[in-house]
């Protein structure tokens, strides 16, 4: 089953909660570095948790174009697109 | 079902390195049963390669380069994905006598620009004719390599196999080397604006891989190695590569990123194949035990586990501490860990712990560890209170080395003395690749190499205590502050000079990026989104949100040839003497 990118941004947030420690608002702008200041070992503990969920595995070469939680959403509807 | 590499061959006694060439090292491998094993994020065995295959494959790979006509000794960069593929290309080079140059794949997310950057540095150092990666990442090659002229092929494995049929490199010969000719070069250490390769010749890392597998780890038959560490880096390349090789060990392989996603993998593995040989800076024991539940670990049997190294980082007691803790009910025993010391200007290894001996620390006053006092006997070693701090026994020089703690005039300091860390032996690098100014400053003609570390010796082992090059290092990857500084200064309103980028110690002694900014504006939204801007270009390049302190114009201290003195910059701040 097709999701579609709402649907996909609203559980990628439910799944950030846990590492929104300053509780901001997230909206599709969001950077993991600056504004949720996610170290590089702490997105991958958040990276594998949205991978799990969705059963996907993001290619290492996707990595450096994800910047916002916007962004990353994509990434993840179009690998299940795919 | 594909079946793993087995950890025995009894149809081929172990020699401990014992050969003039890696070459020479691969032939010998290849007479036996021995090879390497690639597995999946999820712990599926996805590719088997034997020693002897690889050889069959680099040999065909070093003709074809001959065919395409790259001339001996030019540079060939390979992005170093943990495969198969990056390991016979790595040979194949061997075979052609061409310098392999392994380069990092991205690790985080965002950054592309740096990450391109970066690549692209380090490929105009060494003046790289070659340029080989997966296909998924040649985008990011592509455009890693635009505006390099020297570069004669850039693509894929496939592409460059499509370039001639096995029948036209049939009689192709190659060439023979020689102990003093260079391997390959590393670039796991230099900045990445001013990058050195460390040119590695062919004696240097035999020298080394003897030391590893002899007094190091003292290989046995039952040794099997399970690593994650990658291939760009000289502990993954040397530690779990290139000694495997000339060691002849079998060894299990995980992928860095895969490891980063789900580190108990590589546990599993240890325990599903009874690796015995297992190596990873600090903090990669630091995230299994982060990740580690009861549930998620009751099936693990770490028994067979007989060298855990640590080396790469600075040691900390705490993280091996919890470690211990975690695992012990799996069968992981305290005297497993191996802290060991190197770098990559000695191919890799200096010096291990004493084998099933575990960690030992020193509790050091922290005059000694700021430097304020150079001898510790004027302390109690081992006394205790909130002045202490520990140190972690690095362990023996293997036996190559010569090694002198020294003063500012080289004078050797001998026991119980801080000071510089100088080694001399067989596998100290040749030099920095075409760049003899930056051997110079740290490799003197009788063949001493100054470490940049400092530290002491107690009894015959190595303490490291900090380093005097400024590096700060996070979750293993080593940032030369000079890059950070140059980088932030770029942003409006800041000029070279008004930064420091120093490491400083968080909560649980971990490093921390500490970022000095001399500021002229008292405007407090100015103030706040300058902040804003200078953690977003940090972040971007260590992958972690820096501490950053607004001080006054003029604030930072000098040396008296007027260069920035990060020491006391960063003593200074955390006396609290820095602030606005």
């Amino acid at each position: 089953m097709t999701q579609n990118v709402d649907e996909i941004f609203e559980r990628i947030c439910t799944l950030l909660k846990p590492f929104n420690k300053k509780d901001i608002a997230i909206g599709k702008d969001t950077a993991f570095s600056i504004d949720l200041e996610l170290d590089s070992l702490t997105v991958m503990d958040m990276l594998s948790e949205i991978e799990d969920e969705f059963d996907i595995t993001i290619p290492l070469n996707m990595l450096p174009d994800l910047e916002t939680v916007g962004q990353f959403t994509d990434a993840v509807h179009k690998l299940l697109s795919e | 079902m594909l079946e793993p590499i087995a950890t025995k061959d009894p149809t081929l006694p172990r020699r401990l390195a014992d050969f003039s060439t890696l070459l020479e090292a691969i032939e010998y491998a290849a007479k036996g049963t021995r090879g390497l094993n690639f597995y999946s994020p999820r712990g599926e065995l996805e590719t088997s390669i034997t020693f002897a295959e690889i050889k069959e494959k680099a040999q065909e790979i070093g003709r074809r380069f001959i065919h395409f006509g790259i001339e001996k000794g030019s540079r060939v960069a390979l992005i170093a994905e943990t495969s198969d593929e990056f390991v016979c290309y790595f040979i194949g080079c061997q075979y052609a006598g061409l310098l392999p140059v392994p380069l990092p794949l991205p690790t985080s997310f965002g950054g592309r620009e740096g990450y391109t950057s970066q690549l692209n540095q380090q490929m105009k150092s060494c003046g790289a004719s070659v340029a080989v990666s997966a296909s998924y990442m040649l985008p990011l090659l592509d455009e890693a390599t635009s505006g390099l002229k020297k570069m004669k092929f850039v693509g894929t494995s496939t592409t460059f196999e499509a370039q001639a049929s096995l029948k036209e490199i049939k009689s192709i010969t190659l060439p023979e080397a020689i102990p003093e000719d260079l391997a390959y070069l590393q670039y796991s250490s230099g900045s990445t604006r001013f990058p050195h390769g460390v040119a590695v010749t062919h004696k240097s890392l035999m020298a080394n891989c003897v030391g590893i597998g002899g007094e190091g780890m003292m290989l046995n038959d039952d040794d099997r190695a399970v690593s994650w560490l990658p291939f760009y880096h000289d502990m993954g390349l040397v530690g779990t590569l290139l000694s495997p090789i000339a060691n002849q060990v079998t060894t299990d392989y995980l992928a860095t990123e895969a490891f980063a996603r789900r580190p108990l993998q590589w546990l599993r593995l240890i325990s599903k194949n009874r690796g015995t040989l297992a190596y990873s800076p600090t903090f990669g024991y630091d995230i299994c035990t982060r990740r580690a539940s009861p549930t998620k670990i009751a099936d693990l049997d770490l028994s067979s586990w007989r060298v855990a190294g640590i080396g790469g980082d600075m040691i900390r007691a705490d993280v091996l501490t919890n470690f211990l803790d975690t695992f012990a009910d799996v069968g992981f025993r305290a005297t497993t860990f191996v802290p060991s010391y190197g770098l990559a200007e000695c191919t890799l290894a200096v010096s291990f712990a004493r084998l099933d001996t575990g960690f030992e620390i020193d509790l050091v006053h922290e005059k000694v560890l700021s430097g304020e006092e150079k001898c510790l006997k004027k302390f109690k070693v081992n006394g205790s209170g909130a002045n202490y701090r520990s140190v972690v026994n690095c362990g023996i020089p293997i036996s190559e080395y010569e090694l002198e703690i020294r003063d500012e005039d080289n004078n050797d300091l001998g026991e119980y003395q801080i000071g510089r860390v100088c080694v001399r032996g067989a596998s100290v690098m040749a030099g920095y690749f075409q760049d003899p100014e930056a051997t110079k400053s740290c490799l003197s003609e009788d063949g001493w190499l100054d470490t940049g570390d400092i530290g002491y010796m107690k009894e015959g082992s190595l303490y490291i205590i900090g380093r005097i090059k400024d590096l700060i290092i996070i979750n293993g990857k080593n940032h030369w502050p000079q890059d950070i500084e140059w980088a932030v200064e770029q942003l409006d309103d800041l000029r070279s000079g008004d930064t420091a980028a120093v490491s400083i110690p968080g909560d649980q002694d971990e490093e921390i990026p500490a970022i000095l900014v001399q500021c002229r504006t008292r405007d407090e939204a100015e103030r706040a989104k300058m902040e804003h801007r200078i953690k977003d270009t940090v972040h971007s390049m260590l992958g972690i949100s820096p501490v950053v302190a607004l001080i006054p114009p003029r604030s930072l201290p000098r040396t008296s040839s007027g260069k920035l003195s990060r020491v006391k910059a960063r003593k200074q701040y955390l006396e609290g003497n820095l602030v606005l």
